[in-house]
């Protein structure tokens, strides 16, 4: 901890991250509907960029792979969101509803 | 404790705080603007680590186009009475709280435990333009796949629509 700076620590970062990762686990646990599984998701991958971003800036400082890495994501994320909702609403189209216990028709 | 500081503190506690807002408030409509919210805090953090051109595509992808996406979303999948109540039985809540709780100390004593080289703070000097070099250079390959990748998500999308339109 050079300068005794907050934000110029790597632990501070790595653990709002996982922060990040453990609320995307609880929601996508705990939520009932699809869309906020959905949002829950966007979570975990915005905590998997911020990690990224944070050890391209502390451990490697000479090249720039994490911030491409991290572009990468938010590409990954934009589709992902895409097709799911699109799912979504034909879910709701033929169920009626989008509550994630409810569509069992495949389990029984 | 100088100004920087004192907002970097400030961001961190909103980022955190609304990423708690996201995963337990009742409505989705409040799990939507908490996201936003934790999006913005994530932006300031990118600020914080010299990656302001990572902030503004945060900014411009999530809470500009994805928000945009979910809210749709969240108006086409019916009325407020259809949708089920976000609390289930307390044994699920438990077992998630015990889960993410779980993983989070396993995590935190591989973070603390691992030697990372280099962890103080250097010169840091990578602008915008290094990372476009560095896209057209060196990482090619995975920038064209990115792109053929979203142009089968959206013509998916597309074709899902269809499907259900021809159904009827």
């Amino acid at each position: 901890m050079t300068g005794a700076l907050m934000y110029n620590n790597l632990y501070i970062y790595l653990f709002v991250g996982l922060f990040l990762l453990c609320c995307g686990i609880l929601g996508l646990i705990y939520r009932r509907t699809l869309i906020g599984m959905l949002i829950s998701m966007e979570l975990v991958m915005n905590g998997a960029g911020l990690n990224f971003v944070a050890f391209n800036r502390f451990t490697s400082p000479e090249n720039a792979d994490g911030m491409a890495f991290t572009l990468f994501i938010m590409g990954i994320a934009a589709a992902e969101a895409a097709i799911a909702l699109g799912i979504i609403i034909l879910i709701f189209k033929r169920f009626g509803h989008i509550d994630s216990h409810e569509i069992k028709e495949m389990k029984d | 404790m100088n100004l920087p500081e004192i907002i970097f503190i400030l961001i961190m506690f909103v980022t955190m705080i609304s990423a708690l807002v996201t995963v337990l408030s009742g409505s989705v409509i409040y799990a939507m603007i908490g996201l936003v919210a934790t999006m913005f805090g994530i932006a300031g953090l990118y600020v914080y680590l010299n990656a302001s051109f990572l902030a503004m595509m945060q900014i411009l992808i999530y809470v500009g186009a994805i928000t945009i996406l979910i809210a749709f979303a969240i108006m086409l999948a019916g009325p407020f009475y259809k949708r089920p109540k976000e609390w289930s039985t307390t044994a699920k809540l438990a077992a998630s709280f015990v889960l993410s709780l779980f993983s989070f100390a396993v995590f935190f004593k591989v973070i603390m435990r691992t030697p990372w080289m280099n962890t103080k703070a250097q010169e840091f000097t990578i602008a915008t333009k290094d990372i476009g070099r560095l896209l057209f250079d060196k990482m090619t390959l995975p920038f064209e796949l990115i792109s053929l990748l979203i142009v089968v998500s959206i013509i998916g999308a597309i074709m899902l629509a269809l499907l259900s339109k021809g159904e009827k």
